[in-house]
């Protein structure tokens, strides 16, 4: 069995002027790889048995992947062998800095390992589904591994998929590289991470600052303002929105009453979230209020009857899909739809939406296209470039670093894929962008203020360069790093009540008879 | 320089025109007195010249001949004319000419000042002109206010996470004394693994950087544990330790100012679990010699806050709180501190630790809390 990947690899774009632009040598890698797994034989539509296995032994029973520094081959002992794409790179690499060919290596091996990833997420959830040609490669990954939170960059960030897919193998049981920590972190220990997580990106403040702004710039003059949050978490958004209340110059500051949408069992930590609030707002001197609500039981269905509305009050819904802090279960599809919805129906001045940005460019397309290993790969460009910003912004503080991936980002991670694993299974499909999903329903566009946008190019401005704010459309500020964008904050005007009709479909049948 | 000073002489020096003396002959022309007669084009010229234009439709449409029967003065040619109608025409471009004759320059000057006397295209090169400087203005205005509210957002947002980290650890702490009787080891370090102390640590130490530290932040990534970067001027003494802690005063034992014997010594003086704790400690420093290059240059605050840190009492045993006399010494110097230099930490906060250490001094010290 052949494995040709020679022909397909052009690197001369790539550019290895730092060992951290992994990014950029994805991209490539990438788009390389795309023709080379067309020809490896168990994935290709004729499979063949013995390509199976052969393939399967080759992985299994080589003692170590032979590396060639020289000529920037490695090779399994049996044929095929295995050269990597760096044949063409080493050269390349030594025109560029001189510790470019340093890694070189590493280069190698990062790319290894993403071709492996991804051939293991082929044979999880490919076209052919091969749970042991799977569980098989999974056991090699760890092996090139090593112990988990130690190695390089790529080499954690590897390691987190790797636990993730494991995950979806073992049906749910924590994984196993790292102990089984993952659920064990003790609330201490996220709220650290999570808080080294906000000092050391803006991925946090950006979407806060930017939905809080346009809050205060839809209710600028009310003197009562009620924000419906979907995912209140420890509701640290809220914090600056106060601030901001608080001290807006000339008249009082207005009530703000914050109704926490909760699912069940979340209602202890909204009432300690409320709490907190409560006290900031009060050494603010802000007038504040603080109530739950309750999603439906199972359906987690957003009803607007349950939400109390005083007459007068500025009504704001705010959607925060971006994973805040732990890995909290993923929201439903119907969950959503019915949230954003229901902001017709209460009759919201605003809809604030953050939302992680599905990737741009070909390469979107193209892993979009192909199901569960599109969106598989496209996490893994995702925090792959959330990696590399955390480590260029940080270098020094590996440590930190590694604490926050492994308490904030590894679960993510794992949730993440297990989201994409679950795609099919969900009802009604799953929406990528629910920016899309509010044009598609009519849903009007706020446009995003200089102010708004001033603000989040200075709040990236504090960061030492590589995050960049877009503006793709009126309403939509995009946060990305380098080329890849990450996170979406927009401002949306909910239609009027007649344009509902395409809505209810997401409605449960038994619903539109009442 | 100039003899005579007739209402008609210049009202400007002419520091690139040679001396010249400058004649008023009949016609009420000043002209010079140099081989090559110039006409001077003084101010009161200028302006019937420009009414002229504008009588005839702006200076495209003139022509010489035109403005000549227009204005009627005598001693004017033509070649005169055609000359400082085409100076004209240049001049209404944004663009000027530096070579400009003097008076013509100082014209085109008040040409824009008297924009009721210009021509339309004048009037609109005047807005238009007066506009962009006004649009400048604001967009300058609004970026300074959104820096200054920015950074009061982002205080708040630390304030806020600030307090659920506080008030987990005192629910954990609280825990802790329940559980485990009254040992002072930090109950997260207890429950799973070492870095966990060093997290918060860590937490705590890390601070957001503040807006005007944005130059000087790109140089921290040179520093490491032994090597401290000379931009940051501090005093020898206070070290890196105070740099660190220069944002934010709400750590922690690890806040080894007084260098590192008095950490080795805060731990001894808790006890027989202290020796148990020694080690992460210093994983502690470690990490937060780390976590130096967040940390603003000693420049901004640190220098006049170093003396509260080297006030800063050991933790005793008897959880005697000196801590609290910190707190208002926080008070004190933060409140001098201009709010808007960088996000200055709430002062009133305990440092972090303290509670993790002792329940009974976070007892105490939930008292103390406030955000004020």
């Amino acid at each position: 069995m052949e494995v040709a990947m020679d022909e397909a690899n052009d690197f001369s774009r790539c550019n290895f002027s730092t060992a951290a632009a992994m990014d950029d040598y994805f991209a490539c890698a990438w788009n390389n790889w795309e023709q080379s797994v067309a020809d490896v034989g168990p994935f290709s539509a004729s499979a063949d048995a013995d390509d199976f296995h052969d393939l399967v032994e080759s992985i299994v029973f080589a003692d170590d992947v032979d590396y060639d520094p020289s000529t920037g081959h490695f090779s399994l002992p049996q044929s095929p062998s295995y050269n990597s794409n760096t044949s063409t790179c080493t050269p390349v690499a030594e025109e560029e800095e001189h510790n470019a060919t340093a890694t070189a290596g590493d280069d190698a091996k990062g790319l290894r390992l993403v071709h492996l990833l991804e051939a293991a997420a082929e044979a999880l959830g490919g076209v052919h589904k091969c749970p042991d040609l799977a569980r098989v490669i999974l056991v090699r990954l760890r092996e090139l591994l090593g112990r988990g939170g130690e190695g390089t960059s790529i080499e954690r960030l590897a390691g987190h998929f790797t636990d993730a897919l494991q995950g979806l193998l073992d049906g749910g049981r924590t994984s196993l590289r790292d102990g089984g920590q993952h659920n064990h972190n003790n609330k201490m220990e996220v709220l650290t991470a999570f808080q080294l997580l906000q000092d050391m990106s803006p991925y946090t403040k950006f979407g806060h600052f930017t939905a809080n702004q346009a809050i205060l710039e839809a209710t600028a003059g009310d003197r009562r303002i009620h924000v419906v949050d979907f995912e209140i978490a420890e509701g640290v958004q809220w914090a600056s929105l106060m601030q901001a209340l608080a001290s807006r110059p000339g008249t009082s500051s207005p009530h703000l009453r914050i109704t926490a949408m909760i699912r069940s069992g979340g209602s202890r930590s909204a009432q300690e979230t409320g709490r907190l609030l409560a006290a900031y707002a009060a050494s603010l001197g802000q007038p504040f209020s603080f109530s739950q609500c309750r999603l439906e039981a199972n359906s987690e269905r957003f009803r607007a009857a349950g939400v109390k509305v005083v007459k007068g009050e500025a009504l704001v819904m705010n959607c925060v899909l971006h994973p805040t802090t732990t890995a909290a279960r993923r929201r439903t599809t119907g969950s959503v739809a019915s949230f954003l919805s229901g902001s017709v129906d209460l009759g919201a001045r605003v809809v604030t939406l953050v939302e992680e940005e599905v990737g741009e460019g070909e390469e979107a397309e193209q892993e979009q296209g192909r199901g569960f290993v599109g969106r598989f790969m496209a996490e893994l460009g995702r925090y792959s470039a959330v990696w590399d910003s955390l480590e260029a912004e940080f270098p020094m503080q590996g440590q930190a670093r590694a604490v926050v991936e492994r308490v904030i980002l590894g679960p993510r991670i794992a949730g993440a894929i297990g989201h994409a694993y679950r795609a099919e299974e969900e009802e009604g499909g799953q929406v990528e962008s629910w920016g899309e999903w509010m044009t598609a329903m009519g849903f009007g566009k706020v446009s995003i203020s200089c102010f708004n946008h001033s603000q989040a190019k200075l709040l990236l401005g504090l960061f030492k360069g590589g995050y960049k704010v877009e503006e793709t459309a009126t309403n939509k500020l995009v946060l990305g790093w380098k080329t890849r964008r990450l996170l979406s904050a927009s401002v949306w005007k909910p239609p009027s009540p007649v344009l509902l009709p395409v809505i209810d479909s997401f409605e449960d049948s038994d619903f539109l008879f009442d | 320089m100039f003899p005579s000073k007739k209402a008609t002489t210049m009202n400007s020096s002419s520091h690139e025109r040679p001396p010249s003396v400058c004649v008023q002959g009949d016609s009420g022309l000043v002209l010079t007195t140099d081989p090559k007669p110039r006409l001077r084009w003084t101010v009161e010229l200028h302006d019937r010249f420009v009414d002229a234009v504008t009588q005839l439709g702006g200076p495209d449409k003139a022509t010489p001949k035109t403005i000549m029967r227009v204005m009627g003065v005598k001693g004017l040619t033509l070649y005169h004319l055609k000359s400082h109608l085409q100076k004209f025409r240049l001049g209404k471009q944004p663009h000027k000419d530096p070579n400009d004759h003097n008076s013509f320059r100082n014209s085109t000057v008040d040409l824009h000042r008297n924009a009721a006397s210009s021509s339309m295209m004048g009037r609109n090169l005047n807005e238009n002109m007066h506009m962009m400087q006004m649009e400048v203005q604001r967009r300058l205005q609004e970026q300074l206010e959104v820096q200054k509210l920015i950074q009061m957002r982002i205080e708040a947002h630390g304030k806020y996470m600030q307090s659920i980290l506080e008030r987990a650890c005192k629910a954990l702490a609280a825990e802790s004394m329940v559980n485990s009787g009254s040992s002072y080891k930090a109950p997260a370090m207890a429950a799973d693994g070492q870095l966990s102390a060093p997290i918060k640590e860590l937490s705590s130490s890390m601070s957001f950087p503040s807006l005007q530290d944005l130059h000087l932040y790109g140089s921290g990534d040179q520093l490491d544990h032994h090597n401290l970067d000379h931009s940051f001027n501090f005093s020898p003494n206070s070290s890196a330790e105070s740099i660190i802690l220069g944002k934010s005063k709400r750590h922690s034992p690890c806040n080894n100012v007084n260098g590192r014997s008095s950490w080795l010594g805060w731990g001894a003086a808790l006890g027989p679990s202290s020796s148990v704790d020694q080690e992460p400690y210093s994983k502690c420093d470690q990490l937060l010699h780390m976590a130096l290059p967040v940390i603003e240059p000693a420049g901004i605050e640190v220098n006049p806050m170093a003396n509260v840190y080297e006030t800063k009492p050991v933790l005793s045993l008897d959880g005697t709180l000196t801590a609290a006399d910190d707190q208002k010494k926080y008070d004190g110097s933060s409140s001098s501190a201009s709010k808007l230099d960088r996000p200055s930490p709430p002062p009133r906060r305990a440092p972090l630790g303290m509670e993790m250490i002792s329940p009974m001094m976070a007892m105490t010290q939930a008292r103390n809390l406030s955000y004020g």
